[in-house]
């Protein structure tokens, strides 16, 4: 009990602390690295509950950002839908896209679902780039206007300041963790992780693999193709680069590092990990073989990861001798 | 008028069709090594791409800037190739079994960018033209214009084809390869290394990618990232021929160059960009074992 | 004879591979609350017979009833949700989740709270879950392993796993259970232990349907033996039955099990 209430207070002040941070420093690089971090944490957080939790290995989460950032972009702009329309929307067609690939190869293997996911990822790029009519190519759309919220009470929120974006991005960061937290904790979570750990015993107890599967992936796309809504009217610019193939490489490494299937863990690296190679001054080529070499070794010399060592210990612990209860 | 026109039109699809068949050979050579290490090692190389554009840059450095000839340097980088598949075997994929798939896909994803950004990082992405004499010569037959560069890569490629072949099919080894790629407990049970299988299918397979990358050199621009963009319709041709069935994969990077040879003839680009995924999906939905069913359990 | 309807009919079940046929024409049905044995020499197409009754592969014909309502071609996890569940000869445990948590998953596909139920945490869900904490503290009583209710199931050996494997099987409340090979590979305390259990599990009225190689455990504990070779039924009634029916000997003498056998008789 003594330690959960501890545990709450400490989530609370956190919490509390990263709101107030625009009002205790109007330093716009702060603001901006936790920008970033709002948006990477929900991306490596969908992730976490795709790869982590169920055992999915997915590339396909920046192709659901990107189609999330195109649509809310281009409804927002050329069909003068309101913010929240065009980032609902931006997360439905993700959504769909992620029922598509996920139905279509997990009936084959997770080996299929992988290479699937990661053309995909690589085709939304060079759909953006080639389709010029719709997209308008390698120029992207630039200039994307500030977006106004209409609030409850007729007030209308315009969002053009950075600490505007900083609270929009935080609040919708808290409700997408919030959301995973919810299903992770829950039995589907608990059912996912039974897939991972053993599928065809889930299946001989009824559990139908493809639904839990199908959930994680639609879960992880919304969470994706919202965040990627709100985060382009951030960088006022959509072009192919939304696709990147950076931001699969930096969820990954988050995970990785962070512990699949570790709620905590996952969300404590994607902080560390958005300010720290940023404070250092990479460059993102230098970064990125970084991060290359810091996967070799994760994989090398940890293959069980962070998760795989708690495991270990808590095996340990029980494997000792010890008095009768 | 109209027999002209005709002729004229009969040339246009022939040059197509030529096109599609040397950019098919091509995506041949390197699906099939990637589908040649999935079979014997099940393992998804993330990183094969990578060794394809290696190899085009190996080649481009030779000749631009040691001065040596197109056919020494594909030889030079083809060897390369195979002793960095031996090494890359040794050091990292040998330490893997059949189970880590998740793991391999991360080490090899890992490698892809050590390599793939490391490049950027030494030669920044700006494309090179290997401007040789070769690439501007042509053959003429008729009234087709055949560039000497495609040819050759024609050439190349149908060469390793043929050497692949006699490897998988005539020699002992080739044939233990198959065996484990199509039972690996039985292979095991007869008494074939699957460590010295495997390296073998590592090697071959790289050494493909970097064949593949040194013989089209000439023709395409040479860059960082250019197998990227290459390795993703590898991975949709190996699942639309069947995941580790080599000849399917064979079979279907032949018929996709074509495809999107003669779709690109017609249609947007985006189209041709979408055609590898596009099949794939309706191959998964429609016959998920593969076009030419598997040639190992998945 | 039989007034009553069978709780399990099979009928005319084949399973071919490449030409080889595991599984021939198989047809045979379980009276409900029996413990029944299906022995057979290595090969024979016990293990087949029962992937494909549970799903896990595909058989190539015949018909399988549980309580009159066909499971033909359903998938796995829709087998197991009509009450027929089973073991694994490799024995499987999820080994990060606690024996509790092995337990309450087993259970959780089967009563009937929805996945918005579940993410809401109401009371139904509250009901059902200390429904399952229950039955599966009890069924861990059962099997012996009370005492590691929270531990990871890593830390359990062969034989208790085989026991949780066991436990697990039961947990939503099945009208028939498959057992595939419970006491292979395991110490003969182990295997005494796990006959008990399997006795006090029938005793509460659960149907079971053993695969087995060790005859003598099989003949001690069931009341009826099914006995395959080739894929085909060779013999099918009592253990005293069996032990004398020709055909068995001959099967078994010819696969070098006569031992088996001649140690069941002794």
């Amino acid at each position: 009990m003594n330690a959960i209430s501890v545990r709450a207070l400490a989530f609370v002040i956190g919490l509390m602390v990263l709101f107030a941070i625009p009002k205790l420093t109007g330093n716009e690089y702060v603001l901006a690295l936790g920008i970033s971090f709002a948006a990477l944490s929900v991306l490596s957080g969908g992730l976490n509950l795709v790869y982590g939790y169920t055992g999915l290995l997915s590339f396909a989460q920046v192709g659901f950002f990107g189609i999330g950032s195109y649509t809310a972009a281009l409804l927002v702009t050329e069909q003068n839908w309101s913010l929240w329309s065009g980032v609902a929307a931006g997360g439905a067609l993700a959504t769909a896209v992620g029922m598509v690939i996920g139905y279509s190869s997990l009936r084959l293997s997770r080996h299929a679902f992988a290479i699937v996911s990661l053309s995909f990822a690589l085709l939304c790029m060079i759909v953006a780039r080639d389709w010029v009519s719709l997209t308008r190519g390698a120029m992207g759309i630039p200039g994307l206007p500030a977006p106004t919220i209409n609030l409850p009470g007729g007030m209308r929120w315009r969002i053009a300041q950075p600490a505007d974006f900083y609270y929009l991005l935080l609040g919708f960061a808290v409700f997408a963790h919030a959301l995973i937290y919810g299903v992770v904790t829950s039995r589907l979570g608990r059912a996912m992780r039974a897939i991972k750990l053993n599928e065809p015993l889930a299946q001989s107890q009824g559990i139908n693999p493809l639904a839990y599967k199908l959930l994680a992936i639609a879960l992880s796309a919304l969470l994706a193709g919202m965040v990627g809504g709100l985060f382009v009217f951030y960088l006022t610019i959509v072009d192919p680069s939304i696709f990147d193939f950076y931001y699969t490489e930096t969820m990954l490494i988050m995970v990785i590092i962070g512990g699949p299937g570790s709620f905590w863990g996952v969300l404590a690296s994607s902080a560390v990990l958005t300010a720290v190679p940023d404070l250092l001054r990479f460059t993102t080529d230098l970064r990125m073989v970084l991060y290359g070499v810091v996967l070799i070794a994760a994989m090398l010399l940890f293959p069980g990861g962070l998760g795989g060592w708690l495991h270990r210990r808590r095996v340990a612990r029980w494997r000792q001798p010890r008095v009768a209860p | 008028m109209r027999p002209r026109g005709r002729s004229v039109d009969l040339n246009f699809y022939a040059q197509l069709l030529l096109n599609g068949i040397v950019i098919g050979v091509i995506y041949a050579l390197i699906a099939m090594g990637l589908s040649l290490i999935f079979g014997v090692l099940e393992i998804v190389n993330f990183a094969h791409g990578e060794f394809y554009m290696l190899g085009a840059m190996c080649a481009y450095f030779l000749t631009v800037n040691w001065g040596f000839g197109y056919w020494p340097a594909v030889l030079i980088v083809t060897a390369v190739a195979i002793s960095l598949g031996c090494v890359l075997y040794e050091a990292l994929l040998g330490s893997l079994r059949g189970e880590s798939f998740e793991r391999s896909i991360l080490l090899t994803l890992g490698l892809s960018m050590v390599l793939q950004n490391g490049a950027v990082f030494l030669f920044t992405t700006t494309p090179k033209m290997m401007a040789t004499g070769l690439s501007y010569s042509n053959i003429i037959v008729g009234e087709l214009r055949l560039p000497l560069s495609r040819l050759y890569a024609l050439g190349l490629g149908l060469a390793a084809f043929a050497a692949l072949y006699l490897t998988l099919y005539r020699t002992r080894v080739g044939k233990a390869m198959r065996g484990v790629a199509q039972n690996r407990d039985a292979a095991l049970m007869v008494g074939i290394d699957p460590r010295a299988v495997s390296r073998l299918a590592v090697a071959i397979g790289i050494g493909l990618s970097g064949l593949a990358g040194a013989a089209l050199a000439p023709v395409y621009a040479v860059h960082p990232l250019m197998g990227f963009s290459f390795v993703f319709k590898a991975f949709a041709i190996i699942i639309i021929g069947g995941l580790g069935n080599v000849s399917g994969a064979a079979i279907a990077a032949v018929m996709l160059g074509i495809l999107e040879s003669l779709v690109g003839g017609f249609l947007p680009l985006v189209m041709v960009d979408a055609l590898a995924f596009i099949s794939m999906i309706a191959v998964l939905l429609l016959r998920p074992q593969g076009l030419f069913g598997r040639g190992v359990r998945v | 004879m039989t007034p009553v309807q069978p709780l399990l009919e099979v009928r005319g079940l084949t399973k071919r591979y490449l030409g080889l046929t595991a599984v021939d024409d198989l047809s045979y049905a379980l009276e409900t609350g029996s413990v029944v044995g299906l022995i057979g020499p290595n090969g024979s197409g016990k293990s087949t017979s029962i992937d494909c009754m549970s799903g896990f592969q595909a058989a190539d014909r015949g018909q399988w009833f549980l309580d009159g309502r066909e499971l033909t071609g359903l998938a796995p996890h829709r087998i197991a949700r009509a009450g027929l569940t089973r073991t694994f000869q490799t024995v499987r445990a999820y080994d990060e989740l606690t024996l509790l948590e092995n337990l309450c998953v087993a259970a959780q596909e089967n009563d009937g709270v929805s996945w918005m139920q579940a993410l809401l945490r109401g009371k139904t869900l509250r009901g059902a879950d200390a429904a399952a904490r229950a039955r599966g503290l009890e069924l861990l009583a059962t099997v012996g392993l009370a005492n590691y209710a929270d531990a990871p199931a890593a830390i359990l050996s062969y034989g208790q796993r085989k026991l949780l494997a066991i436990a697990a099987s039961m947990m939503p409340k099945p009208r028939l259970v498959v057992l595939d090979e419970p006491v292979a590979g395991v110490n003969q305390t182990m295997v005494r232990h796990i006959e008990e259990v399997i006795r006090k599990l029938n005793a509460e009225g659960v149907t079971l349907l053993i695969v087995e190689h060790n005859v003598d455990f099989i003949m001690s504990l069931c009341s009826r033996v099914i006995v395959l070779e080739s894929g085909s039924k060779i013999a099918d009634g009592p253990p005293g039955l069996i032990r004398s029916d020709p055909r068995v000997l001959a099967a078994y003498l010819g696969n070098k099990r006569a031992a088996e056998l001649d140690a069941g008789n002794g």
